[in-house]
């Protein structure tokens, strides 16, 4: 019991990652790395916002564009909670639209979503935020192997 | 500051206006600075302005020149398959 929970290897590690990824560069500011952690920071949020403002936040879909959304999630867990309120308001506004439907109009209910995203401006926001969730995922990965080094005696990599 | 806050978050739930001209090819441009700026804070091994700046606008050009290469292999073969061979076939491809 007299270990420190620095000295528990896996613990650490995955300390290290669920920082980084709960916040941007976070992985990196636990391990005393500051200036990359802010580089990181900066860099990862404002990409990931630019995508949100030139595509809405109807570019963070859970319903029809699940690949997207994996990269996206890597960003921070609240990506989850965007990602949870979109899908709610697609499922309401199609759960609507089937109440009254035709067949045409059923056909047409991906379209009836509440926030609605298509065209360059979709594409922009969808690339946008996805590279800046992948660009952290580099950065967990780096973070844990920084700190794996360092517990076993090595330096930066 | 309230009316300022929920305009802002407003702005958030409705998409730009990005028509599909030859232009919005320049919102590459961001990306490639953020990528490079990213993978170079990971790679060095510290972080000071003059260095890091300096591998950074590395990593961005050579991206940029890779691009700009690969675009002109695909106008080429494009060209190519479009435009000169159905000549070279004396018929129309498509």
């Amino acid at each position: 019991m007299g270990q420190s929970w620095k000295e528990n290897h896996a613990l650490y590690l995955i300390v290290v990652g669920a920082v980084a990824w709960l916040v941007p560069g976070g992985g990196h500011y636990l391990l005393k790395e500051n200036r990359r952690a802010a580089v990181i920071l900066v860099a990862v949020t404002l990409t990931f916002l630019v995508g949100l403002y030139v595509g809405s936040i109807g570019v963070i879909d859970a319903v029809n564009a699940k690949p997207w959304y994996a990269a996206q999630v890597m960003n921070s867990p609240v990506v989850f909670l965007l990602g949870s309120h979109v899908a709610d308001a697609y499922h309401r506004a199609r759960d609507a639209v089937q109440g009254e439907a035709t067949a045409a109009r059923e056909e047409a209910g991906g379209t009836t979503q509440a926030y609605l995203v298509f065209g360059r401006a979709g594409e922009i926001g969808q690339i946008y935020t996805s590279v800046a969730g992948l660009l952290n995922l580099l950065c967990i990965v780096n973070a844990i192997y920084v700190a794996h080094l360092r517990v076993v005696g090595g330096g930066h990599a | 500051m309230t009316v300022f806050a929920i305009a802002l978050l407003a702005s958030f739930t409705t998409p730009m206006r990005i028509g599909t001209t030859p232009a919005s090819v320049l919102w590459l441009l961001p990306l490639v600075a953020t990528i490079s700026i990213v993978y170079k804070a990971t790679k060095v091994s510290s972080i000071r302005l003059r260095p890091f700046a300096k591998e950074t606008a590395g990593l961005f050009g050579s991206i940029l020149v890779f691009i700009l290469v690969a675009a002109v292999v695909l106008y080429g073969v494009a060209w190519i398959v479009t435009g000169q061979l159905p000549g070279l076939l004396d018929h129309s491809a498509f």
